[in-house]
C-alpha cells in the first residue's frame, strides 16, 4: 500500500541526507527519464498552483513556459494568480522535503505527497547547481523575490538575493533551470500534460508556451470553483485488522465505543452496540488497549453488521456538465458523450466515483504533433490529476482494452480520432506504486468503469450509425442529382416537353426526399421497392 | 450522327416504324407527366431472370412469366439504369426509327457514351451496359430489336443448296466458294427462294464447319451446313428456325461435349432466358442434338482425348441438370455422366480417329441411325 511506502520514504528521509535521499528515490518521485522528468516538474508546479488558487477561492489562471537553453537543458516558468506564499513559508515550500505531510489524511487530493516543489528545487540543484527563482506576493502591493536552494548538509533551505518591493505582482511565479531533461510532443510530454490538465480542470485558464514558441491557450469554461474536499471518515467495512489496530492506537477517545463512532463513517451508537454484542470485548476499555486479537474480532463483527453505504459527500467529481464543457473546449469534437457514475465503494469501504467522457472527431485523438492522422488516446485522471505514465499497468487501460468497441461501431479503435477520458475520484486512490501513475486493478472500480465506458460507447455508436446514414443519404442524393440533366434531356426530346421544367421537378423530388442534413431515426424506409432488387442483371451469356 | 450510316436512298418510314415510334414517344410522355406531377418516374419491365422464366411444355419454349419489376428514378439502385433506358429510348426513336436508319449496337453505344457534366462518370461505360437496355425496351414495349433498327455483330455462316434474295440480290449458298454466306443479324427481310436439302446441320465450331465444307459434306449428304461460331446469334437462330419450320427440314445440332455446347443447343431449340420474350420467333422446338454426347465418347472410345472438366464446367452442368427443359431422362443421364466423370470433350476429339472420321463415319452413322438426344 502507498501509505506504507510513503512511510518508508519518510523514515529514509530522516536517515539520509536530502540529496542522497532524492537521488535514491528519484525514480519513485517521477524523475526517471528526460521526458518524464520535465513533465514531472511541470506537474509539480501546476498542481501546487491549482491547489493554492483553489484553497484561496480563486479561479486559477496559470501560465507555463518551457524554453530550451541547450542540449537537454531547459528553463521552466510557471506563474499563477493565487494567494502568493508568505515570505516565511517560501523556504519550506521550495526546499524542504516532506514538509507538509498529509500521509494520514483520508482526503481526496490531487498531488504528490509533500515532495513536489522541493523535489524540483533539488533536481534543478543537482543538474545545474542553480537555485530556483521565486517571485510571490502574499500581501497586496508587496512583492517578494528570492532564490531558493537546499543546504544539503543541514536539510534546510538557503534563501539568497532576497528583495521585497512595492509592486502589483499577483500570485507566484517560479523560474528554474534543469538539465538532463528534454521536451517532446509525445503523450508523455509537458504539452500533453497541460492539455489533459485543462480537460480535468475546466475552471482553470491554462496557457502553455512550448520551446518552439507555440502557444496553447485553454480558456476557462467553468466559472465556479470545485468544492474543496474535506477529510472523510473511513467506512468500517473497508477495515483490515492492521488498519483497525492502527486507528485504535492513534485514537484519542476514552472508550472503544466512542473511538468507533468518532472514527468511522456510518458508525452510529446503535451499530457500535450491535458490534459489541457480537464480540467478547468490553467497549468501555481504552482504544489503545486493543490487541491484535481484539482487532480481529472487531473486523469480523463489522462484517456481520449492516451499514449504510459510505457517505460520498466528500467526493467531488468533475461533474458531467463540467467534463462536457472541458471536452468541447479542448477537443472541439464532432461528437461527445460523458457519464458520471453514482458513488460506489471498493475494498468494502473506500468510496469512489468513476467519470468517463468520450470525444470523437475534431481535435480528439492523439497526433504526436507530426501532422499524422489522429489515433485513439486515453486520458487517465486520478482526482483530476493526469496520469501520463505506466499506462500498461493501469485499471483504466485494462478496462478500455476489455470492452468490445466494435459493438459500438468503433472498429479499429487504435486508428480512430477518439479521446477517452476517465477520471477516478476517491478519498484514497489505489495506486500501483509510489510513482502514482497507475491505478491498481480493483474489481469494483473496474466494473464501474466498464459500465460507464459501455454507456458512452453506446452513445457514440448511435452517433456513428447516424453519421453513416447521413453520409449514405448524401451519397444517394448526389447520385440522383447527377442523373437529372441526362434524364430531363432525353425525356424532353422524346416527349417534346420542356427540359428545364422537368429538371426543376426532378430536383424538387430529390430534395424533398433527401433534404440536406435532415436525418430522422425512422428513416429506414428506403427506396420505393427496397428488397426487390428488381433490376438484377440477367445471368446468362450474351445472346448476340 | 457520325456513327449511323445514312441510306443512299430516301428515308423510308414503314407503318411498323410509325407504330414503334408512337410506342416510344407515348412512353416518354407518360414519364414526363409523372415528373411534372412530382412523382418518381419509372418504367415497368418483365423480369428476365430464371425466377420468371417458364418452360412452356406444349410449345416447348422458354417463355417470360408475368413477374414485373419497377425501374424507378428515385431508387438509387436503379437511377443509373433508368437514365440509360431514357437515353436509349429517346435516341433510338429519334435517330433510328424515325430516320429509317439501321445501325449496330456498338454504334449506339458510342453514340450514347459521354461524360456526365461535372462528374467523372460516363452515361454508359461499356457496351455491356447499353445492350441489355435495348432488350429491356423490347420486352417493356413488346418491340423487336430489329424493329428498333438495331443490329448485332454479324456472326455465323451457311452453305448449301439454297437460293435466297437479300436486299435485291439473289444469292445461291452453293456458289459462294470457301467462305459461304455470312448470316446477317437481321434476317427478317431475307427471302428464301428455293431449298434443296434433307436436313440442316448446325455446328458450334467454325473449324469443324470448314472441315465439312472442304469435304463437300453438304453436297454429298444433301444438307444445309451452318456454323454459329459459339453461342448462336439471333440471325442464325431465326434463319435456322425459318428454314426448319417453313421448309420442313430437320435441324441437327453438333457442339462440343460440355455444358456450354449443350446449352447452345438448348438456346437454339427452346430459346434463351435472356430473349425468352422472342422464343416463339427464334426457337426451333423440333431441333435434335446430334453430338457430342458422353455416350459418344464411350462408344467411339474417345476417353483419352477428353479434357478434365473445371469446377465452372461442373457447376454449369449442375445448373443444366436443374433446368426444366433438360429433364428428359436421356439428358439427365448425359449430364450425370459428365458430372461423375468430370470430363468433357471438344468435337475435334473425333479427329483423333482420322481427319475424315467426322465426315465419313461419325456423322453418317449418327444421322443414319437417328442417334439423337431430344
Amino acid at each position: 500500500m502507498g501509505m506504507t511506502e510513503a512511510d518508508n520514504m519518510f523514515k529514509e528521509f530522516r536517515e539520509h541526507s536530502v540529496a542522497e535521499f532524492f537521488k535514491k528515490n528519484r525514480q519513485m518521485l517521477g524523475y526517471s527519464g528526460k521526458i518524464r522528468s520535465l513533465t514531472t516538474i511541470v506537474h509539480e508546479y501546476v498542481t501546487n498552483a491549482l491547489d493554492a488558487c483553489e484553497e484561496a477561492g480563486i479561479l486559477p489562471d496559470i501560465i507555463v513556459h518551457v524554453d530550451q537553453l541547450g542540449n537537454d537543458h531547459y528553463k521552466v516558468m510557471v506563474s499563477d494568480n493565487g494567494p502568493g506564499i508568505p515570505k516565511t513559508h517560501v523556504g519550506k515550500v521550495f526546499a524542504q522535503m516532506l514538509s507538509g505531510t498529509k500521509f494520514h489524511r483520508f482526503i481526496q487530493q490531487r498531488g504528490q505527497q509533500g515532495i513536489g516543489a522541493s523535489g524540483c528545487t533539488m533536481y534543478a540543484q543537482i543538474t545545474t547547481g542553480k537555485p530556483v527563482k521565486i517571485i510571490t506576493s502574499s500581501k497586496k502591493g508587496l512583492v517578494y523575490e528570492t532564490e531558493v536552494m537546499f543546504d544539503v548538509k543541514s536539510n534546510s533551505p538557503i534563501l539568497t538575493n532576497e528583495i521585497e518591493y512595492k509592486g502589483d505582482h499577483v500570485g507566484t511565479k517560479i523560474t528554474a533551470e534543469f538539465k538532463d531533461v528534454t521536451f517532446n510532443w509525445s503523450e508523455y510530454g509537458p504539452s500533453e500534460y497541460i492539455r489533459r490538465t485543462a480537460v480535468a480542470n475546466p475552471h482553470a485558464r491554462l496557457v502553455f508556451t512550448a520551446p518552439d514558441k507555440q502557444r496553447f491557450v485553454y480558456e476557462r469554461v467553468v466559472h465556479i470553483l470545485p468544492p474543496r474536499p474535506k477529510p472523510s471518515m473511513p467506512h468500517p467495512s473497508g477495515m483490515t485488522v492492521d488498519d483497525m489496530l492502527d486507528y485504535a492506537h492513534h485514537a484519542k477517545e476514552r472508550t472503544i465505543k466512542s473511538f468507533l463512532t468518532q472514527t468511522f463513517d456510518r458508525m452510529s451508537s446503535d451499530r457500535a452496540d450491535e458490534i459489541e454484542k457480537l464480540t467478547s470485548i468490553d467497549f468501555k476499555r481504552k482504544p489503545d488497549s486493543v490487541t491484535w486479537k481484539d482487532a480481529e474480532e472487531l473486523v469480523s463483527a463489522i462484517k456481520k453488521v449492516k451499514f449504510l453505504a459510505p457517505s460520498s459527500g466528500n467526493l467531488h467529481p468533475i461533474g458531467e456538465k463540467q467534463i462536457e464543457k472541458a471536452i468541447l473546449n479542448v477537443l472541439s469534437p464532432e461528437f461527445h458523450a460523458v457519464r458520471t457514475r453514482s458513488p460506489s465503494v471498493y475494498r468494502g469501504g473506500v468510496p469512489f466515483i468513476v467519470e468517463v467522457g468520450i470525444a470523437y472527431g475534431g481535435k480528439a485523438g492523439h497526433t504526436n504533433g507530426d501532422g499524422g492522422s489522429a489515433k485513439t488516446e486515453v486520458m487517465r485522471f486520478a482526482n483530476r490529476a493526469p496520469l501520463l505514465f505506466d499506462a500498461g499497468g493501469d485499471v483504466i487501460t485494462k478496462t478500455i482494452g476489455e470492452i468490445d468497441w466494435k459493438r459500438y461501431g468503433l472498429k479499429n479503435l487504435e486508428e480512430i480520432p477518439v479521446t477517452i477520458v476517465v477520471n477516478l475520484t476517491s478519498t484514497y486512490i489505489p495506486y500501483t506504486s509510489a510513482g502514482k501513475q497507475a491505478i491498481s486493478d480493483e474489481e469494483d472500480i473496474r466494473k464501474e468503469m466498464a459500465l460507464a465506458l459501455m454507456d458512452v460507447g453506446r452513445e457514440i455508436g448511435a452517433h456513428l450509425r447516424r453519421q453513416f446514414k447521413r453520409g449514405e443519404k448524401q451519397a444517394k442524393r448526389s447520385t440522383l442529382l447527377r442523373y437529372i440533366p441526362e434524364i430531363a434531356g432525353a425525356v424532353a426530346l422524346l416527349a417534346v416537353d420542356n427540359k428545364a421544367l422537368l429538371e426543376k421537378k426532378l430536383l424538387e423530388l430529390v430534395n424533398k426526399k433527401y433534404a440536406e442534413g435532415a436525418v430522422s431515426e425512422d428513416d429506414d424506409e428506403e427506396d420505393e421497392d427496397a428488397g426487390a432488387t428488381a433490376d438484377e442483371p440477367v445471368v446468362e451469356e450474351s445472346d448476340d | 450522327m457520325a456513327a449511323a450510316k445514312k441510306h443512299l436512298t430516301e428515308k423510308t418510314i414503314t407503318p411498323k416504324d410509325k407504330e414503334v415510334s408512337k410506342k416510344l414517344r407515348d412512353m416518354g410522355k407518360e414519364i414526363a407527366e409523372e415528373i411534372k406531377k412530382g412523382e418518381s418516374p419509372y418504367v415497368k419491365l418483365p423480369i428476365r431472370s430464371l425466377s420468371n422464366i417458364k418452360f412452356n411444355e406444349k410449345d416447348e419454349q422458354l417463355q417470360l412469366g408475368t413477374a414485373v419489376s419497377k425501374r424507378s428514378f428515385m431508387n438509387v439502385a436503379h437511377s443509373r439504369k433508368f437514365m440509360q433506358t431514357m437515353l436509349v429510348a429517346s435516341w433510338v426513336c429519334r435517330e433510328l426509327v424515325e430516320e429509317g436508319i439501321t445501325t449496330s449496337l456498338r454504334d449506339m453505344y458510342y453514340a450514347l457514351k459521354r461524360t456526365i457534366p461535372g462528374t467523372k462518370e460516363n452515361t454508359v461505360e461499356e457496351q455491356g451496359e447499353s445492350d441489355p437496355v435495348v432488350v429491356d425496351i423490347e420486352t417493356m414495349l413488346d418491340i423487336l430489336r430489329e424493329e428498333l433498327h438495331l443490329n448485332a455483330d454479324v456472326r455465323g455462316r451457311v452453305v448449301g443448296n439454297v437460293v435466297i434474295k437479300d436486299r435485291g440480290d439473289t444469292v445461291d449458298w452453293s456458289k459462294l466458294g470457301s467462305g459461304g454466306w455470312s448470316i446477317p443479324s437481321n434476317v427478317e427481310n431475307v427471302e428464301i427462294k428455293s431449298v434443296d436439302a434433307d436436313y440442316i446441320l448446325l455446328i458450334e465450331k467454325n473449324a469443324a464447319f470448314e472441315r465439312l465444307h472442304e469435304d463437300k459434306f453438304w453436297k454429298e449428304n444433301n444438307c444445309v451446313l451452318m456454323t454459329s461460331q459459339g453461342q448462336a446469334a439471333r440471325g442464325i437462330r431465326r434463319l435456322a428456325s425459318r428454314l426448319s419450320e417453313d421448309h420442313k427440314l430437320p435441324l441437327y445440332i453438333f457442339t462440343d461435349g460440355d455444358a456450354y455446347g449443350w446449352y447452345i443447343y438448348s438456346v437454339i431449340k427452346w430459346g434463351s432466358m435472356n430473349l425468352a420474350h422472342v422464343s416463339d420467333r427464334l426457337g426451333t422446338p423440333n431441333a435434335k442434338f446430334l453430338g457430342l454426347t458422353m455416350t459418344d465418347i464411350e462408344k467411339y472410345e474417345l476417353e483419352n482425348y477428353t479434357i478434365k472438366a473445371t469446377d465452372v464446367d461442373i457447376k454449369r452442368a449442375k445448373e443444366l441438370k436443374d433446368y426444366v427443359w433438360f429433364q428428359a431422362p436421356e439428358w439427365q443421364k448425359e449430364i450425370d455422366k459428365m458430372i461423375k466423370s468430370e470430363r468433357k470433350a471438344e468435337l475435334e476429339a473425333l479427329s483423333s480417329k482420322g481427319l475424315r472420321f467426322i465426315t465419313e463415319t461419325y456423322l453418317p452413322e449418327k444421322i443414319g441411325k437417328k442417334d439423337f438426344l431430344p
